[in-house]
């Protein structure tokens, strides 16, 4: 394939996975600036319901996504009424809205944990699924990694779609915009922030169980993810489903690059120079609105 | 009405002395520990350490208790969650140690835990037996009260290097996590390696928590070693073996330091997978009855395996222990003295302590072999024949 | 209280922690160690982030840094030395970094400042590895307890009054203005920029110092450890949780988290943090004010 592509194409796999994992939080800052610190752990529960269902069960991992993708959208409703409906109703500003739901991302980010701990111990866990490699081009790939890459472009390429041409999309893309003009055209917030809330944590999920197909799991995964979805989501573009696809790719290639022309060590430095680049010259990220 | 509360709370009180006094001299021997239950180090803790630590004070109370000189008492652990924080570790023990006044202590999990613990166990007399901590720089404090079980980098590398001078491997290419245990391996295997002669054609180290080392190993491929080592840590272990199979990188030797000994890295890779790979390891159920013992007590506990590296030593451990108060009783002094001044029979074979290292147990060299982490160097140790070259990845 | 008031009371409180060493238990003052540790932290944070509304979550880099001057200092330096040189450095950093980053704001300034501790842990990381050969330092022979606790004790001390002194001065009344609208301040002459940086490098150097007084207690100081985030996310939580535009809201908010996260954690050693969390939710939704306005709202009740 020759040597600089197969080394930009490793990138942008795993930039793909960034994307995954960038992609439901993007959904629920973008529309109710909540910025979900909690949206790792949920990702990690995506990722045991998908290995549960593979080791005792038998269900094929991809078959998993679907009602791992609704779990978590009932769990991401009940979640939504209990702890954040309250807070859009109470706080006086969007300042105080992020700053609450941070605090609530806390609170739920120690209760999943540590339930996770309970549930299923601090052991690693895993399977292996997919984890032939396949030969494209002269060059190999291993082919769960690639199925992550193919689900990180569709699902955010479905997402795109469904803002811009269905109309709930346009209802959300209208409550991104101007809340207050979104309901005086009868956009009934009421069930619009729970469904939103709930996408997000589905979408957590399904990052999760692909997820689970490539890498381990234990109930400490989830951080590390939330740090990386924030970093691509900030890089893209606060609320840009479009930015936060192309801002994991760029993530993933800077550091496929950096670690063949540096070291893996430095892959770190070169991520956050970056992002404080990218920021110092455009404060809204590459593609906000 | 007063009154007759009086006289229930006198009678109460005075059976309650009374049976205080009964059960006086049975009062139990206090075992207090912190350990990573949540956090970053509770993976490891959790595997190696604490079901032992559990399971151990079971045993012995199932026995009727623990050995003081003769007068068995019961054993009570109290432990805390450490949170895998330095501080928590700290404030934990000085808590044991000073306030609670427990009679023994055991030790937190790694290499930097134990380093926080060994002032005060030195400060306030509490011998620590540490099955999980590594290095040159803790013993090199010298603290009379610190013994570490496992072996030392230099005899680990040292049997590697052994081994692949046996199989006449003349190069190899090496990778650590920046971590001091990444960095101290790799010291200790350049040094091995140099005397023995085997050429080391690339190094790199990498930060922990990388999700792709791909480009690495593909440039290392391209070298062609002989042999590949990883010093590296069980996530990084898992990354390398998946992406060293899907670039069908074959080198004749694949060690990756921990992980490999975790039951979960033949379960999660497969056991056809695995075949062949080395690693860290020192022991498994085929080494002796009491080892098989061990293991299938540990089965029948935790519904899982213990690990093929350091739980035997947090086991071995917990016999030193007993050994010990058993002979010396719960001054702990005298059971610093007594672990310090003699030798052990454990289920890793005998150990003697010399100013706190384990001098007994020799490096050794394990390899999954027919699904189970076979020793296979040196030969005097081996449970089984050695894989080489390794089989190609399947 | 006025500002003599307020700086009297402070300094009586600390005489009265000072007794401490003599008085409690190792493990009373090492909880006492971590109240006081948080309240620093919380009260600087809030200096800054209080009035402007900023989510600042550097506080690990901070801390980082300064933990990281006692494990390159300590031997050369005198312990109170390396404090005031992990404190100096801490700032020095905030004030490069704080020039290029506090335009930002809201969510994208949060993320950012959380990078700064992982960027520092890893630039710390690969310059011990290269040049030193080394990752992570020993620290042999560490100063008594009671030193490290008065040593934190004065700190903390420092925070607080400084934090009373920047509430009555010019600085202080140009971070409300900037934190009620940043334009306006601008356009009534205040140098927005400069007094960001000014707050932001006055907050560091607190994080910074009690970062380089406590490293001492761990005997090995390495990247991973000290550039923690929790403490930087358990910093921003007591702040807020306590009020982070009042002065006592941090300091007794510090004061009851780590009370409370210790005794759950002692006495639920498997589900504290599920306690903990539960508590939290709750906390911010029902008493959304923070600690502070359930004591003011008991001092009104009173009046």
């Amino acid at each position: 394939m020759g040597f600089w592509l197969e080394l930009a194409a490793s990138g942008l796999i795993t930039g793909g996975i960034y994307a995954v994992v960038a992609i439901g939080l993007n959904l629920q800052y973008g529309l109710m600036r909540i910025m979900n610190i909690s949206h790792g752990e949920f990702l990690m529960l995506g990722a045991y319901l998908t290995w549960l269902a593979y080791t005792v069960l038998g269900i094929n991992p991809l078959a998993s996504l679907l009602p791992v993708a609704v779990a978590l959208f009932l769990l991401g409703l009940i979640v939504y009424a209990l702890c954040f409906r309250r807070i859009a109703r109470t706080a006086p500003s969007v300042e105080v809205i992020e700053a609450r739901s941070l605090l609530v991302g806390f609170g739920l980010m120690f209760l999943v944990q540590n339930a996770a701990y309970l549930a299923w111990g601090a052991d690693l866990r895993g399977y292996s699924f997919l984890a032939e490699p396949v030969e494209i081009a002269g060059a190999r790939f291993m082919s769960n990694r690639l199925v992550v890459f193919a689900f990180a472009v569709g699902l955010s390429l479905v997402m795109l779609a469904v803002l811009r041409w269905t109309l709930i999309g346009k209802a959300v893309r209208a409550m991104m915009q101007s809340p207050a003009g979104a309901q005086l055209v009868g956009i009934d917030t009421t069930v619009l922030h729970p469904v939103v809330f709930g996408a997000g944590l589905a979408l957590a999920g399904v990052a999760g169980g692909l997820l689970s197909m490539v890498y381990e799991i234990s109930p400490s995964m989830g951080e590390p993810y939330t740090v990386t979805a924030l970093i691509v989501i900030t890089l893209g573009g606060l609320g840009s489903a479009l930015g936060s696809l192309l801002g994991g790719f760029i993530l993933g290639l800077v550091e496929a690059f950096g670690m063949h022309f540096t070291s893996p060590s430095l892959k770190m430095l070169l991520s956050y120079a970056v992002l404080i680049g990218v920021l110092l010259a455009r404060p809204r990220g590459l593609f906000s609105r | 009405m007063a009154r007759r509360t009086g006289i229930k709370f006198v009678t109460a009180a005075l059976l309650a002395a009374a049976l205080a006094s009964a059960f006086a001299q049975d009062a139990p021997i206090r075992i207090g520990y912190a350990i990573a239950r949540t956090g970053p180090w509770a993976a490891g803790a959790q595997v190696t350490q604490e079901p032992n630590y559990i399971m151990w004070a079971e045993q012995v109370n199932a026995a009727g208790g623990l050995n003081v000189k003769g007068k068995k008492r019961k054993v009570e652990l109290v432990g805390f969650d450490d949170r895998s924080e330095a501080e928590t570790v700290v404030r934990t023990y000085e808590k044991l140690m000073t306030s609670d006044k427990v009679d023994l202590i055991l030790p937190p999990w790694g290499t930097g835990a134990n380093f926080a613990v060994m002032p005060l166990a030195q400060k306030h007399g509490y011998p620590m037996l540490s099955p999980t901590a590594t290095g040159r720089r803790l013993l090199g404090m010298k603290n009379p009260y610190f013994f570490a079980l496992l072996q030392q980098p230099d005899r680990m590398m040292s049997a590697l290097a052994e081994f692949l001078k046996a199989r006449n491997v003349g190069t190899a290419a090496m990778i650590h996590v920046d971590e001091l245990f990444g960095l101290e391996q790799a010291g200790a295997l350049e040094e091995a390696f140099k005397e023995k002669g085997i050429r080391i054609v690339e190094k790199k180290s990498y930060p922990i928590g990388v999700k792709d080392l791909a480009p690495v190993l593909k440039d290392i491929q391209a070298k062609n070693p002989d042999a590949f080592v990883a010093l590296s840590y069980p996530p990084d272990t898992f990354l390398v073996t998946g992406q060293a199979k899907a670039i069908a990188f074959n080198p004749k030797v694949f060690y990756a330091a921990v992980g490999t000994a975790f039951p979960v890295y033949r379960d999660k890779m497969g056991a056809a997978t695995v075949e062949g790979v080395m690693g860290l390891g020192t022991w498994n159920p085929k080494m002796s009855p009491a080892a098989k013992a061990y293991f299938d007590a540990h089965v029948a506990r935790w519904k899982k395996e213990p690990d093929r590296w350091a739980s035997a030593h947090a086991w071995a451990g917990l016999q030193i222990l007993q050994q010990a108060v058993e002979k010396a009783g719960l001054d702990r002094r005298a059971v610093r003295d007594y672990i310090a001044g003699n030798e052990f029979n454990t289920i890793i074979g005998k150990i003697r302590f010399r100013n706190g290292e384990n001098v007994s147990t020799p490096g050794v060299v394990s390899q999954w072999s027919g699904g189970e982490f076979e020793v296979v160097w040196p030969p005097q140790n081996a449970t089984g024949p050695s894989l080489y070259p390794k089989p190609a990845w399947k | 209280m006025n500002t003599r008031e307020a700086l009297a009371a402070t300094l009586a409180a600390g005489a009265l922690l000072a007794a401490m060493p003599w008085l409690a238990s190792d493990f009373a003052l090492a909880l006492a160690l971590s109240c006081l540790m948080y309240a620093g932290l919380a009260v600087s944070w809030a200096m800054f982030c209080g009035p402007t509304h900023y989510l600042s979550l550097a506080t690990s880099a901070f801390f980082g840094i300064g933990a990281y001057v006692t494990a390159w200092g300590f031997g050369t330096l005198p312990y109170l030395g390396a404090v005031l040189v992990g404190g100096i450095a801490a700032a020095a950093f905030a004030a490069l970094v704080g020039a290029a980053v506090l335009h930002l704001r809201g969510a994208y300034f949060a993320v950012i400042t959380f990078g700064l501790g992982e960027l520092v842990r890893h630039a710390i990381t690969h310059f011990e590895k290269t040049y030193a050969h080394t990752v992570g330092r020993v620290i042999s022979d560490p100063p008594e307890a009671a030193t490290i606790y008065l040593t934190v004790l004065a700190v903390t001390l420092a925070a607080v009054a400084t934090a009373i002194a920047v509430r009555a001065s010019r600085l202080g009344f140009a971070l409300v203005g900037i934190g009620a609208d940043e334009v306006r301040a601008q356009t009534l002459g205040v140098d927005t920029r400069a007094m960001k940086v000014a707050a932001f490098t006055l907050s560091a150097f607190f994080a910074g110092a009690l970062g380089a007084a406590m490293a001492v207690r761990w005997t090995y100081i390495e990247p991973l450890s000290v550039f923690n985030p929790f403490i930087g996310f358990q910093t921003v939580l007591i702040a807020m949780v306590g009020g982070a535009q009042t002065l006592v809201g941090p300091i007794l908010s510090s004061v009851v988290f780590s009370l409370l996260t210790e005794f759950l954690r002692l006495r639920f050693p498997y589900a504290f943090l599920i306690l903990l969390g539960t508590l939290l939710i709750i906390l911010v939704l029902y008493l959304p004010g923070g600690i502070a306005s359930l004591v003011s709202r008991l001092r009104r009740a009173h009046a």
